[in-house]
C-alpha cells in the first residue's frame, strides 16, 4: 500500500487559462514548495483539470510513486471530484488528494496586488502540503438508496419531471399543493409558437402521468418535514381533504353560495368555495377551498352538512427530490401604472383569461366598454432600476429579464389582431426579445398587423393616468419614445395590459427545509450554470422549471427531463456514496463524558453505548456516519479530543495553521 | 491492398504520386515559406520590429507577416520585445 | 472492425453531445459518441471565457471531455464520419467512416515531435485560420484525444515525422475504413457554423482586413490564441476603437435568416468586458437593435457592461468600407436621433448568428430555418421527426451554452426512456442496467 509509505507529494499549480497566473506567479510558487520536506514534484500547467494535466498527475503516481496530491486550482466546489477521480484512477486513494482553491480565494480577489496574491498563494499552498502529509486513505459511506422519487409541484415541469422518472423505470411520488394538477400552464389558451390549445397539451400529460404504473399522486399536498439525505430522504406530507365526493359533489355545490374571487381568472370572476378551475380539470372531483371556506353549513335538501378538513400526515422515504415549485406572475403594487386605481389597468395574465372568457364578439369589451385602443406595457416587474421602481418587501428590485413576456405580449396581440382586426394596439417596450425558435415570427407579424412600437428607456418608465373629464377615451399613457427621437407622446387608450413578469415563490419554508439556497434574483439557486444546471448544492434535491428562473414552457420541460436524468443516474443504481467526512470517536481516548452527544443536533448521529472493558461497564460515544454531517460541533465539545472529523482531523489543522503562519523567503528572493 | 507489404521508400513515393496535386501546391507554399522566414528572421535578427516594419522592408502584405510571425512565435523562432506605440515587436530567438 | 451493438450513438462531440453521452453513460447504458473532428470539445473549447460567470472556458470544457474519454460506458470515435443511418428494428445500422490519421493511436503519446520536425507550416481551423499549426500536430493543446493527426492536403510525404517519432506512430499505409455501429437510438449533437457574411456585400463581404467574425475574437481573447494578445489580422496593431455591429447575419431578410440567434448579445457583450480587462484603454461600442440578454443573470450582466463603460449604441449599421490604412469605417442610422453617422474603428467584430452545421449527415425533416424539426416543441423539445432520433443543443436552433447543456440532459433523459420502451437489449440485460 503506498499510502501507508512517507508520504510523497506531488503538487501541481493550475494557470486557469490566466485566471491564476494573471495574479499569481505560479512559478515562483511552485519553486519555493518544492523545498518542502516530503514533496517529490512540483508542476505547473495552463489547464491542470484538462485531460493532459490529469494525465501528468496520473503518471508521477505510476511513475515517481506520489502517494498524496496537491492541486491549488479552482474552487473545490468546481473540480474537488474531476482530481480525485484522476488519483483513483492513477491507483490511489481518492482521500489522498487535497484541494487548494487558488482561484476564488486568492487570484480572482487579490488581482490588484501580485504581490500579495503570489505571497497568499504561497502560503495556502503550504498549508496543503502541510495537511497532505497527514492524510489516511478513507472509504466513502456506501448506503443502498431509495430507486424513489419525490416531484414537487404538479404543473407542467413537475408532470414531465414525473413522467420521465417513472420512464426510467424509477417509482416516482408526485405531491401538489392545491388540489388539481397542472399549474400556470392550465390558465393559458393557446402556447407559442405551435399556437396548439396549452390544456390540450396539458391533459396529454396528465393522462401520461396519471397512467404510468410508477406514479403515485397525492393532490392537496404539501411537505411539512424533510430528514435525510440522498438516497434516503424521509419526507412528512400533510394531505388536506378534499371535502367532497363524486356522490356528493353535485348536490354540495349547488347547495353552496358561499363566492369568492376566482384566482384561476386572476379575480376576474367568482367562483364558489367547492370548484372546479375548470371544465376538464384533473382530478374532476371538485375540491373545498379550505383557505376561504367559512365553515358554515350547507343545506343539501334540508340537511345542514358542514364540512372539515380532516388533514393526513403521513411519510414518504425517497432517494431524490425534485423542486418544481413554479413561480407567481409579478402583480403590481397599488398604483404602479394606474394598476389597482383604474379599472382599466390589467395584467397580460388576466388578459389572457378575458379573452378565454370574453364571446367572440366585434369588438373587445372591458368594463363596459368597446375598446379601440389599447397599450400594452413590457418589462412590468422584470428589469427593474434601483431608484426608479419600488423595491419588493425584501428591498430587492426585480433586476433580471423574465424572458417569456416578450414573445407572450406579441403572442397575445397577434390574438388581438386576428379576433378584432379593427384594434389599434400600442407595443411599449425597451427592447423586443423574441428570442427563440419561431419567436421572431411574432414580431414580423406584429409589424404587419399595424402594431405600433414605442420604445421606452428603463429609468424613464411610461406614465399611466386617468384622462381629464370629457376625453374620448379613460385613460392616457405617456411616453418618451426613442424611435422618433425622444419624443413625448400621448396615447389615449381604452385599456392599458402590463406584461408581468416571473416572482419567485413565497415556498412556506419547503426551501429551508430542503436545506437549498436562493440566487441574488431570489429564484432558487443551481450549483452552477454549466457544469451542474439543475442541481442544487444539497446532493439528491435537483430544481426542475420556473422555480429556479423564467422559463418558457418548452424551457421548463427541458430542465424537468434533464431533472429527471440526473435523478436517474443518482437512484438508478439502487445505491449511493457519501464523502466519508464525518466524525470518528478514538475508543483509546473516550472516556464516555456524553459532551459529545448533548452538542450534536442531528439525530441519530452519535450516542453513548455500553461496552464492557476488561468486566467494568464503561460508557463510549458511538457514530452512526449515515446521520452525521461532520459539522464538528462534538470534536469542540470534547474534554479529551477522542473525536475527530475524518479528513479534517485537528492534528491537520494545526498543521495547515502552523504551515500558514510561518516565516516564508519574500517571494522577490524566490524569483531571484 | 498491397501498401502494407510496401517498404516506407516506396509507400511514401506511391502517396506522393497518388496526391500529386496537393504535394505540388505544398511544395509552392514550402518553397514560399522558407523565402518569408529567411527574409523575416534576418530582419528580425537586426533589431526587434513591428508587422507593418517587416512588410515594408519585405513587401509582404502585412496581414501575411502577421500570421507567419504567429507562426514563428509559436515554434520558438521568433519572440515578443516590447511595443511600439500600438505594435508589439518581435525579435528573433537565437539558438545556442 | 467488428459490428457493434451500443444503447445510444451520439452524433457530435461538442458540449452537447458530451453531456448527452455523459448522462446516458452514469445511468449504465453503453454509448458511441462519434466526432467529425480529430479531437472532441466542439465549438465550446475555442472559446475564451463564458458568459455570464466569465468562467474560463477550459475549466467547463476540459473536464468534460476528460470525463468522456475516462468513462467506462463511453466508446469514442473521433475523426470519423457518418455514411449511412438505417432502421433496424426500433434501432439503427449506423454506417460510419474512420478517416485516417496516419498516425496509430495507440502508440502515439501526443509529444508532438513530429509537429516540430513537420516543414511546412499551414492555418489552423481551431484559430480561424488566424493562427497555424504544421501539417502533422496535435489539434490543440487540450484536444482529446491527445495525439497527432496528419492532414493529407498539405502533407508533401517527405517522411520527416516518421524519423522523428519516438515510439513509430507514424503509419503511412492507413486507409478509410468503413464499420457499422448498431444502436437503439441516436442523438443529434451536430451544432452549428457561423451566418455566412461573405455574400453580404454592404459589410464588406469578408473582404476587409480588420473586420472580424466573433469566433476569432474569441481566440484573441484565449489565453492560447494565435498572437498571445488582442492584436487586429491586418496588421498586428492593439486596437484602441473596437465597434460591435450586432444582428450581423441575423434578423436578417436579406440574407433569409430571419430569426434571432440567441447567443450574440451576450457574446458581444461578454467580449466587451474580457477587451476592457485586456485593453483597459480601448474604446468598445456595441451597435444594435434590441439587446436581448434574457437568461439567468444575463440582464445584470449587460448592466454591469454599461457600468463599466461600454458604449451601447442604438443604430442600424447600414455599410462598411475602409480606408487607406484598413480602418474600418461604419455607416450607423442611429435609431434614437434618425441621424446617419459615420465612425472609423480599429477593429470591427461582426457579431455573425447561428446557423446550422454544413453537414447534414442524417436524414431527418428540418424546420424552415434549416435546423433539425422538432414537431412539438411545448411538449417534446428533443424529439424529432424520425423515431428514436433526438437532437439537442444547436443542431435544434441557436441556444448559449447553458441551454444547449440542459437540452443535453433533456435529450439523455428521452433517449434512455426510448431505449428501454423499444430497444433490442433483453429484459435481463434491462435488469441488470441498475442492478
Amino acid at each position: 500500500m503506498p499510502e501507508n509509505q512517507q508520504p510523497r507529494i506531488g503538487v501541481y499549480i493550475c494557470h486557469c487559462g490566466g485566471n491564476i497566473s494573471g495574479a499569481v506567479q505560479c512559478e515562483s510558487v511552485a519553486k519555493a514548495l518544492k523545498g518542502l520536506p516530503n514533496v517529490t514534484i512540483t508542476r505547473t500547467d495552463e489547464s491542470m483539470c484538462s485531460d493532459a494535466g490529469q494525465s501528468l498527475i496520473e503518471k508521477d503516481i505510476q511513475e515517481l510513486g506520489i502517494n498524496r496530491v496537491v492541486v491549488g486550482a479552482c474552487a473545490p466546489m468546481l473540480h474537488e471530484q474531476t482530481f480525485r477521480g484522476a488519483v483513483t484512477r492513477a491507483g490511489l486513494n481518492p482521500f489522498l488528494y487535497h484541494h487548494v482553491g487558488l482561484r476564488e480565494q486568492d487570484s480572482w480577489v487579490h488581482g490588484h496586488d501580485k504581490t500579495a496574491a503570489t505571497d497568499k498563494a504561497l502560503r495556502l499552498m503550504s498549508a496543503g502540503v502541510a495537511k497532505a502529509r497527514l492524510l489516511q486513505p478513507l472509504d466513502p459511506i456506501r448506503l443502498g438508496a431509495e430507486k424513489h422519487a419525490l416531484v414537487i409541484g404538479g404543473g407542467v415541469a413537475g408532470l414531465r419531471a414525473a413522467l420521465d422518472i417513472a420512464r426510467q423505470g424509477l417509482r416516482v411520488t408526485l405531491i401538489e399543493k392545491s388540489p388539481f394538477l397542472g399549474g400556470r400552464m392550465a390558465q393559458l389558451e393557446t402556447v407559442f409558437p405551435t399556437e396548439e390549445e396549452a390544456r390540450a397539451l396539458l391533459h396529454d400529460l396528465i393522462q401520461k402521468v396519471t397512467a404510468h404504473p410508477n406514479v403515485t399522486i397525492f393532490m392537496g399536498a404539501e411537505v411539512m418535514g424533510v430528514s435525510g439525505y440522498v438516497g434516503n430522504f424521509t419526507i412528512q406530507v400533510k394531505q388536506h381533504s378534499r371535502g367532497v365526493s363524486d356522490d356528493n359533489a353535485e348536490a354540495l355545490m349547488s347547495a353552496c353560495t358561499q363566492e369568492v374571487p376566482d384566482p384561476f381568472n386572476y379575480g376576474l370572476t367568482k367562483r364558489k368555495v367547492i370548484y372546479r378551475p375548470y371544465e376538464g380539470c384533473y382530478s374532476s372531483t371538485p375540491a373545498v377551498d379550505w383557505d376561504h371556506y367559512d365553515g358554515r353549513p350547507f343545506d343539501v335538501n334540508g340537511w345542514p352538512i358542514e364540512l372539515k378538513d380532516e388533514p393526513k400526515s403521513f411519510e414518504l422515504n425517497v432517494g431524490a427530490v425534485v423542486v418544481a415549485t413554479g413561480f407567481d406572475p409579478y402583480t403590481p403594487p397599488q398604483g404602479e401604472y394606474g394598476f389597482g386605481e383604474l379599472p382599466q389597468v390589467v395584467t397580460l395574465p388576466q388578459l389572457i383569461r378575458h379573452l378565454a372568457l370574453s364571446k367572440d364578439g366585434k369588438s373587445l369589451q372591458w368594463n363596459g366598454r368597446a375598446v379601440r385602443d389599447v397599450a400594452l406595457i413590457h418589462c412590468v416587474g422584470s428589469r427593474q432600476v434601483d431608484g426608479v421602481h419600488q423595491p419588493q418587501e425584501d428591498g430587492q428590485v426585480n433586476n433580471y429579464c423574465s424572458r417569456v413576456c416578450c414573445t407572450a405580449s406579441l403572442h397575445m396581440t397577434a390574438d388581438l389582431h386576428k379576433r378584432y382586426p379593427e384594434l389599434n394596439i400600442y407595443d411599449l417596450h425597451q427592447d423586443i426579445r423574441t428570442y427563440g425558435r419561431g419567436h421572431e415570427e411574432y414580431y414580423r407579424h406584429a409589424l404587419e398587423d399595424g402594431v405600433r412600437f414605442l420604445r421606452y428607456n428603463g429609468e424613464e418608465v411610461p406614465e399611466v393616468s386617468p384622462a381629464p373629464q370629457g376625453d374620448s377615451h379613460p385613460v392616457l399613457v405617456k411616453v418618451k419614445d426613442m424611435l422618433t427621437y425622444g419624443e413625448e407622446i400621448e396615447i389615449p387608450v381604452d385599456l392599458v395590459v402590463l406584461a408581468v413578469g416571473f416572482m419567485p415563490r413565497d415556498l412556506h419554508g419547503l426551501d429551508k427545509m430542503l436545506k437549498i439556497s436562493r440566487g441574488n434574483d431570489r429564484f432558487l439557486l443551481e450549483v452552477h450554470p454549466k457544469l451542474r444546471p439543475v442541481e442544487t448544492a444539497v446532493k439528491g434535491v435537483i430544481l426542475a422549471g420556473s422555480a429556479q428562473g423564467p422559463m418558457n414552457i418548452q424551457e421548463s420541460l427541458s430542465a424537468a427531463s434533464a431533472a429527471a436524468a440526473k435523478v436517474a443516474s443518482l437512484l438508478g443504481r439502487g445505491k449511493v456514496e457519501l464523502p466519508p467526512f464525518v466524525a470518528a470517536v478514538d475508543v483509546e481516548k473516550c472516556n464516555g463524558t456524553g459532551a459529545c452527544v448533548e452538542a450534536c443536533v442531528y439525530e441519530g448521529a452519535i450516542a453513548l453505548q455500553t461496552f464492557n472493558e476488561n468486566g467494568e461497564e464503561v460508557k463510549r460515544a458511538v457514530i452512526t456516519p449515515a446521520n452525521c454531517v461532520g459539522c464538528g460541533a462534538c470534536v469542540a465539545v470534547c474534554p479529551n479530543n477522542a473525536v475527530n472529523v475524518q479528513g479534517w482531523t485537528l492534528a491537520q489543522y494545526e498543521a495547515m495553521v502552523e504551515a500558514i503562519g510561518m516565516d516564508l523567503p519574500a517571494m522577490t528572493e524566490v524569483t531571484a | 491492398m498491397t501498401t502494407q507489404t510496401l517498404s516506407r521508400a516506396e509507400l511514401l513515393k506511391q502517396l506522393r504520386t497518388t496526391h500529386a496535386e496537393s504535394v505540388k501546391r505544398a511544395q509552392e507554399l514550402l518553397k514560399e515559406q522558407k523565402h518569408m522566414q529567411q527574409e523575416l528572421c534576418a530582419f528580425f535578427r537586426e533589431k526587434p520590429r513591428t508587422v507593418p516594419e517587416a512588410a515594408q522592408a519585405t513587401g509582404i502584405p502585412a496581414d501575411k507577416v502577421l500570421w507567419f510571425v504567429a507562426a514563428m512565435k509559436k515554434y520558438g523562432i521568433v519572440a515578443e520585445a516590447g511595443m511600439c506605440g500600438d505594435y508589439p515587436l518581435y525579435k528573433k530567438v537565437e539558438e545556442n | 472492425m467488428d459490428d457493434l451493438h451500443m444503447d445510444a450513438l451520439v452524433i457530435g462531440g461538442g458540449i452537447a453531445g458530451m453531456q448527452s453521452a455523459l448522462d446516458l453513460g452514469d445511468q449504465g447504458f453503453q454509448v458511441a459518441l462519434v466526432e467529425r473532428d480529430p479531437s472532441i470539445g466542439g465549438r465550446m473549447i475555442t472559446l475564451s471565457k463564458v458568459f455570464p460567470t466569465l468562467d474560463c472556458c477550459s475549466c467547463i470544457t476540459t473536464p468534460k471531455m476528460s470525463a468522456v474519454a475516462h468513462h467506462p460506458n463511453i466508446h469514442l470515435y473521433t475523426y470519423c464520419e457518418i455514411q449511412s443511418v438505417q432502421e433496424h428494428g426500433a434501432g439503427f445500422d449506423v454506417s460510419i467512416l474512420q478517416k485516417p490519421r496516419y498516425v496509430d493511436i495507440s502508440k502515439c503519446t501526443g509529444c508532438r515531435e513530429c509537429e516540430y520536425e513537420c516543414p511546412i507550416t499551414v492555418p489552423s481551423p481551431f484559430d480561424r485560420n488566424l493562427g497555424a499549426y504544421r501539417a502533422i500536430r496535435v489539434p490543440f493543446s487540450t484536444a482529446v484525444p491527445q495525439k497527432a493527426v496528419l492532414d493529407p492536403e498539405y502533407c508533401l510525404w517527405c517522411g520527416k515525422c516518421e524519423q522523428k517519432c519516438p515510439v513509430e506512430a507514424i503509419d503511412f499505409s492507413q486507409q478509410p475504413e468503413t464499420f457499422t455501429i448498431e444502436a437503439d437510438s441516436i442523438i443529434m449533437a451536430t451544432g452549428f457554423d457561423l451566418t455566412p457574411v461573405s455574400t453580404k456585400k454592404e459589410y464588406g463581404a469578408g473582404k476587409l482586413h480588420n473586420v472580424i467574425d466573433p469566433l476569432m475574437m474569441e481566440r484573441f481573447l484565449a489565453p492560447t490564441g494565435p498572437y498571445g494578445r488582442v492584436l487586429r489580422p491586418g496588421d498586428g496593431k492593439e486596437p484602441g476603437s473596437i465597434a460591435y455591429v450586432q444582428c450581423a447575419g441575423s434578423r436578417d431578410e436579406t440574407l433569409g435568416i430571419t430569426y434571432c440567434s440567441r447567443v450574440c448579445c451576450m457574446y458581444a457583450i461578454k467580449q466587451a468586458m474580457l477587451l476592457n480587462g485586456a485593453l483597459p484603454m480601448a474604446d468598445i461600442t456595441i451597435y444594435y437593435m434590441d439587446i436581448r440578454t434574457f437568461g439567468k443573470g444575463y440582464e445584470q450582466f449587460y448592466q454591469n457592461a454599461k457600468a463599466m463603460g461600454v458604449n451601447f449604441v442604438r443604430g442600424k449599421v447600414a455599410s462598411i468600407r475602409e480606408d487607406a490604412d484598413q480602418n474600418p469605417i461604419l455607416k450607423v442610422e442611429m435609431t434614437d436621433t434618425g441621424e446617419i453617422v459615420e465612425q472609423t474603428f480599429d477593429l470591427v467584430v461582426l457579431s455573425q448568428g447561428i446557423v446550422p452545421a454544413s453537414h447534414p449527415t442524417v436524414s431527418l425533416p428540418l424546420g424552415s430555418d434549416g435546423f433539425i424539426s422538432v414537431p412539438a416543441p411545448d411538449s417534446a423539445p428533443c424529439v424529432t421527426g424520425r423515431p428514436g432520433i433526438f437532437v439537442t443543443g444547436t443542431a435544434a436552433g441557436p441556444m448559449d451554452i447553458v441551454d444547449s447543456i440542459v437540452s443535453a440532459s433533456a435529450a439523455a433523459a428521452e433517449a434512455s426512456a426510448y431505449i428501454r420502451e423499444n430497444g433490442s437489449r433483453l429484459e435481463v440485460e434491462k435488469e441488470a442496467l441498475y442492478a
